[in-house]
């Protein structure tokens, strides 16, 4: 089974200041980067997102739901071989789209 | 020979330590553009070299191999024109110190990112070269500033860093010139870990392999631990340690930390096995 990892960014307003599950994931599955640069300053910390971005390597342990002070963490389960379909539907619409 | 010295060394020398690659022009005209007003960025493609993470990671688990390769060579083609690391063992490192200014202490987006270190505990990554001096026109890029220190200054914090147990890379941007010295490790190093995890190959091995004398080792531990590439263990039936030299990048940790030098750094290119495995 593979992690599905949802963050709802209504409820994860500042996730660096915060950085509750990313100091907590024991296999370091999140990442927190800017959606903005700017020239001359600083990206706001509002501007930083989270994602779960290695969530191939997710054990599915639940303590980021469990430290997420707003509740903003889903993580359900999808079999593999669900996920890999779904993948090569994408890379199949890619090279056609390649090849036209 | 490793590809890079041989297309930026000096005669046969190793590429970072040609003061050539060191020497990136100050200004350089630019086209007029949006990038004032704040450009888009992806957070998934936050870190170093991680463009591709993403992407990687839907072809690993459909188990499609021709994509995933296609999605490394490509990203790699890239990559090695514009922005790519190699580690260096300690002794290098230190060399480089005395070739490249100015420098300066920076943080380390790969751990900001990956674990959000607070900016003051985070001041692991050195910017080099005269693009320090107008580190201000991006600010994000230096996330909580920058320190400009002496050469003397960065080899008494290369070598605490060394001791904590940190890789030292190069880091290249706007192949060949080296701008960033970098200290690394599984996994909160974003090139590391690709490497690692995904046998992305954005960092390259660095020019030595770790060999260990079994005659000298006395199977006392103290290199365990030091090594971030998972090639370092006790062989526990003989009890002595055991290194990966096909998984080996040479940064020479596990060295300093043996009592009895019982390990030793060799050159990679007269290992007639892993001379071709950067």
């Amino acid at each position: 089974m593979i992690a599905e990892i949802g963050i709802d960014y209504n409820l994860c307003k500042d996730p660096l200041g915060c950085r509750k599950c990313l100091s907590v994931c024991p296999s370091v599955i999140f990442v927190c980067g800017p959606t903005k640069i700017w020239k001359g300053r600083e990206t706001d910390p509002s501007e930083y997102r989270i994602a779960g971005r290695y969530f191939d390597k997710c054990s599915g342990c639940g303590d980021c739901v469990k430290v997420c002070p707003t509740g903003a963490i889903k993580v359900e389960f999808l079999p593999r071989e669900q996920l890999a379909q779904q993948f090569r539907i994408e890379r199949a619409a890619q090279l056609k789209e390649r090849n036209s | 020979m490793c590809w890079v010295c041989e297309k930026y060394g000096n005669k046969g020398e190793k590429w970072y330590l040609n003061p050539e690659n060191y020497a990136r022009r100050l200004y350089k005209v630019r086209k007029e553009g949006k990038e004032a007003a704040g450009s888009d960025a992806d957070p998934q493609s936050a870190g170093m070299g991680a463009g591709v993470v993403a992407e990687l990671v839907k072809a690993r688990i459909s188990g499609n191999l021709e994509w995933e390769e296609e999605i490394k060579r490509e990203a790699l083609e890239h990559a090695y024109q514009t922005h790519f690391g190699q580690v260096v063992t300690l002794d290098e490192y230190l060399q480089i110190l005395d070739i490249a200014y100015p420098l300066a202490k920076m943080t380390c987006g790969c751990r900001r990112v990956q674990r959000g270190m607070p900016d003051d505990e985070n001041f692991t990554c050195m910017g080099i070269g005269p693009g320090m001096y107008k580190w201000e026109r991006w600010p994000e890029t230096y996330r909580g500033g920058v320190e400009f220190v002496t050469p003397e200054e960065a080899k008494e914090w290369a070598l605490m860093n060394h001791k904590e147990g940190r890789v030292q890379t190069v880091d290249v941007f706007g192949t060949p010139y080296i701008g960033g010295l970098c200290q690394c490790e599984y996994p909160g190093c974003v090139a590391v870990r690709n490497r690692i995890d995904y046998d992305f190959k954005f960092l390259l091995k660095g020019h030595t392999v770790a060999k260990v004398d079994r005659e000298k080792c006395t199977g006392c531990k103290s290199c365990l631990g030091r090594c971030q590439f998972k090639a370092l263990n006790l062989e526990v039936y003989t009890s002595k340690a055991y290194v990966d030299m096909d998984q080996c990048f040479g940064c020479g940790l596990c060295v300093t930390a043996c009592p009895t030098n019982a390990i030793e750094l060799f050159d990679r290119e007269n290992m007639p096995g892993l001379a071709e495995n950067w």
